[in-house]
């Protein structure tokens, strides 16, 4: 039914919700992790790939998201909680040697559970995100999101009553063009009436300025990255993105001295993994491969 | 934002409908503290009233952060009534949205850019309304007026004018339009400015599909703002029938516009239980798919010819069109618990204290409005003596609308205002 996602969905409970993963083939695990507004489905182009290389590749989708539970309760929805939900499925899946790859949310909240693993760590791929405060893109600083998407009460008129980014997400910024059928798969996940609660709790969770809730816990995570400075770490980025332009990615590297890249890929926005999937995919094989 | 104290006894007839839910107001904790501000509370409930008429409520609540932590908006339906139209709550909530864009610091017109950048462009879907084609009024037996125009709430609302002075509006109810008027319309247009609306959903107006667009509120909201929009003052307001029903409550909300009433075979029903002719008309009309009106009109006016029969017809072509007029009879109410009951209560209490000279002709042959004179004589203070007219039925004005007419002429000579 979902175009190019022939695979078998998993579920464990995490802290008492269920959170749904896709785990395709055997090896060392690689962990996929998408941000807001997706799901596991943003890998689809990377699953087979990583898979017939020898990797075993998973998917979750973050509690709130895809088809894993939907509390309605923000609360339930902080940075700290997203964290320790993986932290629980890296435990329950007894991963080892296990690579995170994030783009979007999936940066700091994957490596904010990968840094209370670390010694399970293998290496990091990082698209398209940010694990620091103090750089506020040009886009986050926009009226837009903080005058309207995200303005208490404001942001429930477009964000919950008309769905503005749960149903326009991907689709919204596609270089590649999305079918019709790939952004249902996208969108239907938050059909329902109220189901799609974190996609206000995250952009609300972007430390913009000191005291933001997501400051403290950014901020703790920034200051725990020279912990990896033995851990291979590679920078995918699509410079087209207005969310996290290249400035990001030249950043992360100042933290990360030791990583590769930014590796620039063209005709690709916000959503590279829709966009050039598998580029992306053949880049993280041929960086894996290199590891001893 | 003017915020007010429904009472309670009124606030129980409606459905709560939360339609925002704020679980972070104080993610901005500046913006929660000048919520505060503009609704003197941290906790508890402030109401309002939108331009649809529509009650509204922000909740607060307090966590113990020291300024609201929560909010929902809620809407305030008919207790057993669907939702009115999404566009309309949404212009509602966006009227609101500007509003906490103001007292929150944001620029308002960020969000009307956002907003219509969404796509969230509150009007009538595409599709939604009907319009009558102007071939079908192309022949009109005794009325030959040309129509006018005058756009509510993004709906053309038809109506026609004659003779110069001061207004004489009159409304017609189900299932008829304009045309029911047409024999009165040559005397008192040479009284005043005879001003002649077709209801929305009837005659050359527009007409909305959807069942849930025609209410009672909504009809008394639509005719408040045409009596606002032609800026109508100093008016005699001559009503039948549904007409009465909207016209009576217009003149509760804006008594300073009107200067005199003529009420024939009407009412304002209060959920009293209604005469068994009119529970009979309103079985048969729920009851049917669509309803022939000329049929109808030819039994209850026998000199209606052929042609004339037609013309009530006319707004009519199919049955999408006739949603106004098929879901009528449903609205009225009728018991202690409808929807437009405790309005109408309060509407009679605001009618007792006006002292507007009214006059009551009646047809005696009207089994569905016999006991509406005897009510109506009860809430106006300043009523002419009775005026029975023998040998007319419930469209009174097509059975001895000339008779009427010359009765209402010599009356508004006596009264002058």
């Amino acid at each position: 039914m979902l175009p190019g996602f022939p695979f078998e969905r998993r579920s464990v409970v995490v802290n008492g919700r269920r959170m749904s993963y896709i785990d395709e083939g055997k090896g060392r695990p690689v962990l996929l992790l998408s941000g807001n507004p997706t799901w596991g489905f943003l890998y689809r182009d990377f699953l087979e790939p990583l898979r017939n290389a020898g990797y075993r590749a998973i998917a979750p989708d973050w509690i709130g998201c895809g088809y894993s539970d939907h509390p309605r309760v923000d609360a339930a929805l902080t940075f700290a909680h997203h964290i320790a939900d993986l932290v629980s499925l890296i435990d329950q899946l007894e991963l080892r040697q296990f690579t995170i790859v994030g783009q979007d949310w999936g940066g700091p909240q994957g490596v904010g559970a990968a840094l209370q693993r670390i010694e399970r760590l293998r290496a990091l791929v990082l698209m398209n995100t940010w694990l620091f405060t103090g750089l506020v893109s040009k886009f986050h600083a926009s009226p837009k999101p903080w005058t309207t998407w995200h303005a208490p009460l404001i942001g429930q008129f477009f964000m919950k009553r008309h769905k503005v980014l749960s149903q326009h997400g991907p689709s919204a910024t596609t270089v590649r063009g999305l079918s019709e059928a790939e952004a249902r798969a996208y969108h239907h996940v938050f059909d329902e009436p109220d189901s799609d609660h974190v996609v206000l709790t995250w952009p609300r969770t972007i430390p913009m300025r000191e005291g933001d809730r997501g400051w403290e816990d950014m901020h703790r995570i920034e200051k725990r990255l020279p912990e990896l400075s033995s851990t291979p770490v590679l920078l995918l980025w699509a410079p087209g993105d207005e969310v996290f332009p290249i400035e990001f990615g030249n950043r992360l590297k100042e933290l990360l001295p030791h990583a590769r890249g930014p590796i620039a890929f063209d005709r690709a926005r916000h959503f590279l993994q829709d966009d050039r999937g598998p580029d992306l995919a053949a880049a993280m094989v041929e960086f894996l491969n290199e590891l001893h | 934002m003017n915020f007010i104290s429904p009472p309670p006894e009124g606030l129980s007839r409606l459905r709560a409908d939360p339609l925002l839910w704020e679980q972070e107001l104080d993610v901005r904790p500046e913006f929660a503290e000048a919520v505060e501000r503009a609704c003197g509370k941290r906790s508890g409930r402030v109401y309002f009233r939108s331009g649809h008429d529509h009650l509204y409520a922000i909740e607060l609540a307090d966590l113990g952060r020291g300024r609201p932590s929560m909010a929902m908006v809620f809407g305030f339906w008919d207790r057993w009534e669907p939702r009115p139209p999404e566009h309309e709550i949404d212009l509602d909530l966006l009227a609101l949205c500007d509003w906490l864009a103001r007292i929150g610091g944001l620029n308002p017109a960020d969000v009307a850019k956002v907003a219509q950048k969404a796509g969230i462009v509150p009007v009538w879907p595409e599709g939604s309304v009907l319009r009558t084609p102007d071939e079908r009024f192309a022949s009109l037996p005794g009325f030959e007026h040309s129509a006018k125009y005058v756009e509510i709430e993004g709906l053309r609302m038809a109506y026609v004018e004659e003779g110069v002075g001061d207004p004489i509006l009159m409304l017609h109810g189900e299932p008829t339009w304009g045309y029911l008027y047409r024999r009165m319309i040559p005397t008192l247009a040479k009284l005043g400015r005879v001003i002649v609306p077709d209801l929305i959903g009837f005659g050359r107006s527009d007409k909305p599909v959807a069942r849930y667009a025609y209410s009672y509120k909504s009809h008394v909201r639509w005719m408040r703002k045409f009596v606002a929009a032609l800026d109508l003052n100093r008016v005699t307001l001559v009503v039948q029938d549904w007409g009465g029903l909207i016209g009576l409550r217009v003149l509760a909300q804006v008594p300073e516009r009107f200067a005199r009433l003529v009420a024939m075979n009407t009412g304002l029903p209060v959920g009293n239980a209604p005469g068994e002719g009119f529970l009979k008309w309103r079985r048969f009309a729920l009851g049917v798919e669509t309803l022939d009106v000329a049929a109808l009109m030819r039994r209850a006016v026998k000199r209606l010819t052929e042609a004339e029969a037609e013309a009530y017809q006319a707004p009519f072509p199919t049955k999408q069109h006739q949603t106004g007029a098929l879901v009528f009879p449903g609205l009225v109410p009728v018991r202690e618990e409808d929807a437009g009951v405790y309005e109408n209560r309060a509407a009679v209490e605001r009618l007792k204290a006006l002292d507007l000279p009214v006059l009551l002709p009646w047809a005696t042959g009207d089994p569905i409005t016999a006991a509406g004179e005897r009510e109506l004589r009860r809430i106006f203070k300043n009523v002419a003596a009775p005026l029975p007219i023998e040998g007319a039925g419930h469209f009174i004005q097509d059975d001895a609308g000339e008779v009427v007419a010359e009765h209402i002429k010599k009356w508004m000579e006596e009264t002058s205002v």
